[in-house]
């Protein structure tokens, strides 16, 4: 087991709490998108909380349309989503916004606004548990405020609080990322691809990052992978599409070659390896 | 693989010679053909320079000769032209804001306001600035306040459109993790957007008060305010030398701001 990637326990404070850690059940989803592209096919499949999954798949297999399809970012054409107590399939507006507001996601490109300052960014966690006045007036709640720090303060970025997020570097981005989805006190956290932007050192620090905050909050994490070794060291349970079918499920640490070239749909090749990095 | 193989197989550079030259042609012909006044084109008499070149030649003879004792004269009226310059750039940066970010799409998803705020503004840039001042001059008399009000319209036309246009050609990223954590348009608007697109706004308020001081030095031909009244007021009294100073003035003038807000929009980058 690896403990000393260069950013890792950078943390000093724990994350804030989740007030509970949710369930994600998918029954029977399809997603067609508006062109005719069928990205998933009749995808059942329940993650229990506190779990850590891995979604495992080849480019185009549907891996960002299913974690999109839990907070409702990309809308089921048919079959339900249920997240925790709530339906996501059956609510529109407000209602829809509100349970986003308990699922944090992190993302491939950080989605940060570069040219603000790593404090607003993460209080964009805080955007559904915020009335729209006090965004307007910018003028964030201390309490707010307070979820914030402490968030920065558990991914170790707190000294970089007044920084712009432009100015950062990939790990430091995703790590921002982590503590703005952190700040919403999510009941669940959905990874899509979030270390395939970062070298490979740093890839392994933000995966154990989001391992640590499994472990220690017992944050259900769904996350989407396409390199073998991370699923395989990270996660706990594999979830394998291919063209928006789930065609595996099961343990992820013991995944086998077979398994993989089974999901991949072709032989296992080196670049489906991050490799140890430093 | 060599260099010897490689050149025979580069594909040809496509050219479009036949649709290149019909482009050309057909510009050349219409170009000629608005100079026919036997079709409806418009008269050029290029003689009338040759028959009346004396007496340009005189009046350029007189400008050439500024009336340097006229100079005190012109400085309330240029200020009062800089300061339309200025309040109106600044109510236009004040109205553009919530305006542009109602055109953009990246900014304000429903399609109908958008289209609705673009088709107004489109309205206010279409009439040109003279008409405005001319118009407004009737409808609120004489001096500054329809100078400046025809600074408002013009500036934000030009504002609202090119920011608009830049924030839909940019990339917003941070917009789908505040709709992910359950924000409304409005909240990735302010907190986010706003400062994204801040530069963008800036260097478009530099370059519209730069042209204010440029459109306020003719307004007052109109009756808008400002040193456009005093030029046409020495002109009509065929005071050349008067008119002389004023137009090194306007000048000068443009030529500094335009240096000044060059170098603030550097710094903006
Ligand atoms: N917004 C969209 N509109 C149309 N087709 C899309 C859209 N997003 C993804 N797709 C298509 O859906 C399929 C699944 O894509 P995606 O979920 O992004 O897969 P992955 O994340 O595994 O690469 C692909 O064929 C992709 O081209
Ligand atoms: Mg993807």
């Amino acid at each position: 087991m690896r403990t000393a990637a260069p950013h890792v326990g950078a943390g000093h404070a724990p994350a804030p709490t989740a007030r509970s850690s949710w369930p994600v059940e998918l029954d029977r989803v399809c997603v067609t998108y508006p062109n005719g592209t069928r990205a998933l096919r009749d995808v059942s499949l329940r993650v229990e909380p506190g779990e850590m999954v891995a979604v495992v798949g080849l480019s185009g297999s549907g891996k960002s349309t299913l974690i999109r399809t839990v907070n409702g970012l990309v809308p089921a054409t048919s079959g339900t989503v249920r997240v925790g107590p709530h339906q996501v399939t059956a609510l529109r507006g407000r209602a829809l916004r509100e349970v986003r507001g308990h699922v944090g996601m992190i993302f491939q490109g950080f989605n940060l606004a570069e040219r603000v300052d790593v404090l607003h960014n993460v209080l964009v966690g805080r955007f559904a548990h915020t009335p729209a006045w006090r965004s307007l007036l910018g003028r964030p709640s201390a309490a707010d405020r307070e979820l914030a720090l402490r968030a920065l303060d558990s991914v170790g970025m707190l000294e970089k609080v007044w920084t712009r997020a432009g100015s950062l570097s990939g790990g430091q981005k995703q790590r921002v990322a982590i503590a703005r989805a952190l700040t919403q006190e999510p009941g669940v956290m959905l990874a899509d691809e979030p270390v395939a932007s970062l070298d490979p050192p740093t890839a392994h620090a933000v995966m154990a990052d989001l391992r640590r905050i499994n472990a220690e909050q017992g944050l259900t994490v769904v996350v989407n992978i396409h390199l073998m070794d991370l699923a395989r060291q990270y996660t706990t349970r594999m979830i394998g599409l291919r063209a928006g079918e789930v065609v595996y499920d099961g343990p992820a640490p013991d995944a086998t070659d077979a398994d993989f070239e089974q999901i991949y749909g072709r032989p296992v090749q080196p670049r489906d390896v991050l490799g140890a990095g430093a | 693989m060599t260099a010897v193989d490689l050149a025979g197989r580069v594909p040809a550079r496509p050219r479009h010679v036949v649709r290149t030259a019909l482009a050309v042609a057909g510009l050349v012909a219409f170009t000629v053909a608005t100079c026919l006044p036997a079709i409806g084109g418009v008269e050029l008499d290029l003689g009338s320079i040759a028959r009346y070149w004396r007496n340009g030649a005189d009046k350029l003879a007189e400008l050439a000769q500024p009336n340097l004792a006229f100079a005190p004269r012109t400085v309330a009226p240029m200020l009062e032209t800089l300061q339309m310059a200025l309040v109106g750039a600044a109510v236009a940066a004040l109205l553009s804001v919530p305006l542009t970010l109602w055109a953009a799409r990246a900014t304000n998803p429903s399609t109908p306001a958008r289209v609705a705020v673009r088709t107004v503004v489109n309205v206010v840039r279409a009439v040109p600035d003279l008409v405005y001042a001319t118009v407004l001059v009737a409808m609120v008399g004489v001096g500054a306040l329809p100078g400046v009000l025809t600074l408002v319209l013009f500036d934000v036309g030009i504002v609202v459109k090119l920011v608009s246009e830049a924030i839909d050609s940019s990339d917003h990223g941070y917009m789908e993790a505040g709709r992910a954590a359950g924000g409304t348009q409005t909240q990735i608007n302010r907190v986010t957007a706003l400062p994204q697109v801040a530069p963008l706004f800036a260097n478009q308020w530099l370059y519209v008060l730069e042209l204010n001081v440029r459109i306020s030095a003719i307004l007052g031909i109109v009756g808008a305010g400002g040193i456009g009244r005093l030029l046409d007021e020495r002109r009509a009294f065929y005071a050349y030398g008067d008119v002389s100073v004023v137009i090194l003035e306007i000048l000068v003038v443009v030529v500094v701001i335009e240096v000044l807000s060059n170098l603030l929009r550097r710094r903006l980058v």
